[in-house]
């Protein structure tokens, strides 16, 4: 039996924040589970997968996210405990029927849980999704570390249904994926039988009423953070500085103080509850003190509310002095770190904490000598293949056509991994709608040719309405769907085109050729592999018009790794290999760039790096004068 | 020793970084030891950097992230990426177990930039810490069965250090709980074999 | 013959020539490496390239006006005679555009084994006219005709020399020709390479089409089946010829002339002055060949053609003649004076 499925409580474990998350939503006895594979938040579901092996559970990865929150209401609108977990971006596919959802309330407990990426060290933006909270008017919670994640997931369940209404719960990139000691508690016995009450329907009207109502739970949520235990302060009594503080941010500035020996005279305001801002609280720590540092992860939000609070007391309060991001302090982009706080504290309190004498020796001795690693494919990767080869049709094409890119492992193709092919980026599903648009402009005299990627997995989570889009329109659209048969990006979780779903049942996996098909949409197939042929084919499909697929069918080159590799042993034949000269000018480690092909400097060839190359035998066709031999295994 | 001690592993997408973390993690939790791991992988499968920050206490679970210059351990999968945490995690008594073998970035591979003669890194690495263990682990992963052995062995290599808190042994009776029973010996012999490449150590 | 080394190598040959619209699409500068292709009647750059060392540029016969080797002598350039020629094959002729006489001596030459094989220009259809290696009787057949518009087919011949190819006839229009002789002298292994060349048979030439902008017309203007033929009937009907699935269809000239390649105004040869024999139509004489013999080796082989019976000559016409020096001479002209415009860009300046 797993940790996360163990009954009986009160042990210490390791546990990885979403792992904890999980884990809080097991002890709180969740019901029914959903979500949509998203880093820095896949974990939360996988776990729950691994639990509803051993616990009467439900657990789905759903085609979006909000189809998942759709799904995972209705457990509670008959009465049961659910989660719906995603990162940042999420959160904007959701807030439609959130919006809505928090008009309504809901009965079983209904916890939403984004993982928000500062930084966006795996993401495409680093959007705040707490603005949501605000905007849904529902109960913000916020962890620092993965005890917290654990602890108020629990709770959010109980407050959530206290007040009738949804409550968010934002974890970060840094509480997410980190691992500490975690103790948990007991799980309940999962014994309730879902029911809904046809007396008591979930609608938005009578509209002004039930908006009235949202504000009231909302009130209620602030009278209970008021006294809420995930609010503590540390500190003497009239610090010279309060930090209020939430997040990474929050356990940052506590070392921080630690380190500059400032624990005398800073104190840290550690917020949990978030929003609705618990104001007696607040006021209790302003009075306290002349000056006020936020620390919070991106937006200034806590800042913010405390800022409106200090203001409508004004007369009170008097001024304060605030540090944050309005002040220029804590930026307002990137994540913060423990050396932000560090400098933001130093600079406060004239200490300079920095061994700046080492730093120095270091960066003069080191110069600008450590290249940065720049993105790429994996050795094997069938993208690779794929952008090969529409940046050979495009090439032939010669009308400077572009691809419209969408998200995953693909989003690559905006680097030279991808031959830079890929010039838009947005939205899930957004580079099929964009190509919707563009394929419209040729009576205008557009004559580019815009080829749009999607993954399969994308294809299902919002692809589908723009392809609909295209063919209704009759819009001259080529996609390209980039079948690698996995959710790769994220961890290889199933979609609906894999033939299981989250809990492993067998399931009909939806067959992507057909659904093009029965749009009406002509689609072929190819080999991504067999990059001239690829190439010819997309070659041909850009001088047609109307909506065309064609899918590029290849496993993810990790999942192949794994069922069996692949077939050949590749090596260069350096006699052949014309490396800089004329005729080649390192066309295979210049262009292609595969991390298992690399140059050998000292006798300025190419060389296969054995232990990076998986023998895919992709670039034995690339080389001009045929020095890259590929050997069956 | 320190408290808390705090250990970069440093490496490159698809070492096996992240599950070497845990598998410390897990044996120095079992030694009693507050422990913390923060991972950053983003958008790296294979290609992009890797790094774990480990802090071990016997009072409270720090922070995710080292303070700046704080680490007293650096463990580099690969030269590069040791060299490039050395300025912000580094100090004078920083000890270094560094795996010899580079791991080349596709824009070294396109000639767009020059990676650092790895001796080059390794006397850098001599002249900014306290003790560097510069391994040839990779050669001896192939030995054991192939490149992704290489994460036990720098393991193994990290817990023979004198004086640090988790032995091999500790390791060793966790990597039940992690493998398939096929895969633990071989992974335990990774983590005598990088033991032994600490005692044997000529610097 | 001078060239100053360009150490930019293929961006300027981009920016200049490529870019700039004024590519002729012989080939030349295809097939030695992985970074341009001919691909559907056009010479298109697949990636950027950073060596040092460089033919591309080098061997352009655009980027490279090279003055001197065409000014040698007025007109036609040095030859040794000119006569009229025409297959005696009954089905050579029908096949061909003209006379038969390029087809016939390449016949003749294959199956004498002067030579191995021949870089010919096939006849396209879904797709624009490619080069084409040809080994016997069917294959020739299959390239007999002209398409008026470029098929690059330098780049075939780089590219069967590189798999060992030898004896090699060429086919081609003049600019192939200067590009050939461009690069048999310049590149460093230029003589052990192009050496294998052992026939050259220029083809004269006013000007080609942009195949794709024909395309694009052709099937804007109801022509979707693939074509089999085009002629251009001889002054003054001022018509080309389109023939799909045996029907003709006619359009104005005049419709047609847009698509003419800019880089050809600013050519001045017309009968492939440096081909070991030029052939051409003959003014105002149906089905026959002017036939220019300039070396010995052209003349060798084409007399060996007729030896064996494959082509029948004539006597040229005095009055054509100066004709044809005089449509070569005001080619020249025209060409020149699009150069000193300054149409032609910056390419060697």
């Amino acid at each position: 039996m797993g940790i996360i499925s163990h009954r009986s409580g009160e042990i210490d474990v390791l546990l990885q924040g979403n792992e904890a998350i999980a884990r809080g939503a097991l002890e709180a006895g969740v019901l029914f589970c959903a979500g949509y594979p998203g880093n820095p938040s896949s974990e939360i579901i996988e776990t729950l997968i691994e639990a509803s092996k051993e616990l009467p559970i439900y657990v789905e990865w759903s085609v979006n996210e909000k189809v998942a929150l759709e799904a995972a209401t209705a457990a509670s609108f008959s009465g049961c405990r659910a989660l719906v977990s995603m990162k940042q971006n999420g959160v904007n596919v959701i807030s439609d029927f959130l919006i809505h959802l928090t008009l309504s309330g809901i009965k079983g407990g209904l916890v939403l849980v984004t993982c928000d990426d500062p930084s966006g060290v795996s993401s495409i933006n680093e959007e705040d999704a707490r603005a949501f909270a605000p905007l849904a008017e529902i109960p913000l919670l916020e962890p620092s570390t993965p005890q917290e994640a654990l602890d108020m997931t629990r709770w959010a369940f109980e407050l959530s249904e206290q007040i009738g209404n949804v409550v968010m719960v934002r974890s970060l990139t840094r509480i997410s994926h980190t691992r500490t000691n975690v103790k948990i508690n007991d799980l309940p016995d999962f014994e309730t039988t879902p029911r809904f009450d046809t007396n008591a329907p979930f609608h938005t009207f009578p509209v002004v009423e039930k908006h009235k109502k949202r504000q009231k739970k909302l009130d209620q949520a602030m009278e209970m953070f008021e006294t809420s235990s995930f609010n503590r302060y540390k500190g003497p009594t009239e610090p010279e500085l309060l930090i209020i503080g939430s997040g990474c941010a929050r356990s940052y500035a506590t070392e921080a103080v630690e380190i500059l020996g400032l624990r005398e005279r800073v104190g840290i305001l550690h917020l949990g509850t978030t929003w609705p801002l618990p104001k007696d609280l607040a006021t209790r720590h302003l009075r306290a003190s002349e000056r006020v540092l936020f620390a919070e992860d991106v937006d200034p939000f806590i800042e913010n509310s405390v800022k409106a609070l200090a203001a409508d007391l004004g007369n009170e309060l008097g001024t304060k002095e605030f540090f944050g991001k309005a002040s220029g302090h804590i930026p307002s982009t990137g994540e913060t770190s423990p050396a932000l706080l560090l400098e933001v504290l130093g600079e406060i309190f004239h200490i300079s904490w920095k061994n700046s004498f080492y730093r120095e020796k270091i960066a003069a001795l080191i110069g600008d000598a450590t290249p940065p690693r720049e993105f790429g494919f994996c050795p094997g990767c069938p993208h690779r293949g794929s952008y090969y080869a529409i940046k050979t049709a495009l090439a032939w094409d010669d009308r400077d056509g572009f691809v419209s890119g969408d998200i995953g492992c693909y989003t690559l193709g905006i680097f030279p991994t991808g031959f830079s092919q890929v010039k838009s980026v947005h939205a899930m599903g957004s580079g099929l709608g964009l190509a919707s648009g563009f394929g419209k402009l040729e009576k205008f005299g557009f004559d580019q040719p815009v080829v749009t990627v999607c993954g399969d997995s994308t294809f299902f989570h919002s692809g589908f309405p723009a392809l609909v889009n295209a063919k209704f329109n009759d819009s001259d659209i080529l996609l390209l769907i980039l079948d690698n048969s996995a959710t790769a990006m994220t961890g290889f979780q199933p979609h609906p085109g894999t033939g299981t779903n989250a809990i492993g049942d067998r399931v009909e996996p939806i067959d992507i050729e057909a659904v093009c098909r029965s749009l009406g949409v002509d689609v072929i197939s190819a080999d991504p592999y067999d990059t001239e042929e690829t190439a010819r084919i997309i070659y041909d499909l850009i001088k047609r018009t109307g909506p065309r697929v064609l899918v590029l069918r290849r496993k993810c080159a990790l999942v192949q790794g794994r069922e069996g590799g692949f077939p050949y042993k590749m090596r260069v034949d350096q006699e052949r290999c014309k490396g800089e000269e004329c005729g080649c000018g390192r066309y295979c480690t210049r262009i292609f760039r595969c991390p298992g092909l690399i140059w050998d400097e000292p006798v300025q060839k190419a060389k296969v790096d054995e232990v990076i190359c998986v023998g895919c035998g992709i670039c034995a066709t690339v080389c001009p004068h045929s020095a890259i031999i590929r050997e069956e295994k | 020793m320190m408290d808390p001690i705090n250990i970069v592993i440093t490496g490159v997408g698809g070492q096996g970084n992240v599950l070497a973390s845990q598998i410390l993690g897990r044996a120095a939790l079992q030694q009693g030891f507050k422990t913390t791991i923060g991972e950053t992988f983003g958008l790296s499968q294979r290609g992009g950097g890797v790094m774990s920050h480990i802090r071990l206490s016997e009072k409270n679970n720090y922070g995710p992230l080292i303070p700046p210059n704080m680490a007293h351990i650096i463990v580099g999968l690969e030269p590069l990426e040791a060299l490039r945490v050395l300025p912000e995690y580094g100090n004078e008594d920083t000890l270094f177990v560094v795996n010899a073998r580079p791991i080349y970035p596709l824009n070294v591979i396109a000639g767009d930039v020059k990676y650092p003669d790895p001796k080059w890194i390794r006397q850098i690495l001599i002249e900014s810490g306290k003790r560097v263990f510069w391994l040839e682990a990779t050669q001896l992963a192939l030995e054991l069965g192939g490149p992704i052995m290489l994460n036990m062995i720098m393991l193994g290599a990290l817990c023979a250090l004198p004086g640090f808190p988790v032995g091999g042994n500790d390791i060793k009776n966790v990597l039940k709980d992690v493998f398939s029973q096929s895969k633990v010996k071989q992974n335990s012999k990774a983590v005598d074999v990088g033991g032994d490449l600490i005692q044997t150590h000529e610097d | 013959m001078t060239v100053s080394p360009n150490p930019e190598g293929q961006s300027r040959l981009i920016e200049e020539i490529i870019d700039k619209g004024i590519c002729v699409r012989c080939g030349a500068c295809v097939g030695l490496c992985p970074y341009f292709h001919f691909f559907d009647g056009k010479v298109v750059v697949m990636d950027r390239c950073d060596a040092d060392t460089w033919n591309c540029l080098q061997l352009c016969p655009r980027a490279n006006p090279e003055g001197d080797i065409l000014n040698e002598s007025g007109g036609i350039g040095s030859y040794k005679t000119v006569t009229m020629a025409r297959a005696t094959d009954k089905e050579i002729r029908e096949t061909s555009q003209y006379g038969g006489t390029v087809s016939s001596i390449i016949i003749s030459g294959l199956q004498s084994d002067q030579i191995g094989s021949a870089v010919l220009t096939d006849r396209g259809g879904a797709t624009s006219p490619e080069g084409r290696l040809a080994r016997n009787r069917k294959d020739v057949l299959d390239c007999a005709g002209s398409r008026y518009s470029a098929s690059g087919s330098l780049s075939i011949l780089n590219g069967c020399i590189k798999d060992g190819e030898d004896r090699i006839a060429m086919v081609g229009v003049p600019c192939q020709m200067e590009a050939l002789a461009r690069m048999r002298e310049l590149m460093p292994d230029g003589e052990e390479r192009y050496g294998r060349v052992s026939l050259k048979i220029g083809l004269f030439c006013t000007w080609a089409l942009d195949y794709r902008q024909l395309d694009a017309f052709l099937k804007k203007e109801g022509v979707k089946d693939p074509v089999n033929k085009f002629d251009i009937p001889p002054p003054p009907s001022e018509v080309f010829r389109v023939q799909t699935q045996g029907k003709w269809r006619d359009f104005p000239l005049s419709q047609i002339r847009p698509f003419v390649q800019k880089g050809c105004s600013f050519c001045q040869d017309m009968t492939a002055q440096e081909a070991d024999l030029s052939v051409g139509t003959v003014e105002g004489i149906e089905g026959w060949n002017t036939v220019v013999l300039r070396t010995d080796k052209g003349a060798e082989i084409f007399n060996e053609a007729i030896e064996e019976g494959w082509l029948e000559t004539q006597a040229f016409p005095e009055d054509n003649l100066e004709h044809l020096k005089e449509a070569a001479q005001n080619k020249r002209e025209r060409g020149k004076k699009s150069i000193i415009k300054g149409v032609r860009g910056q390419a060697w300046e």
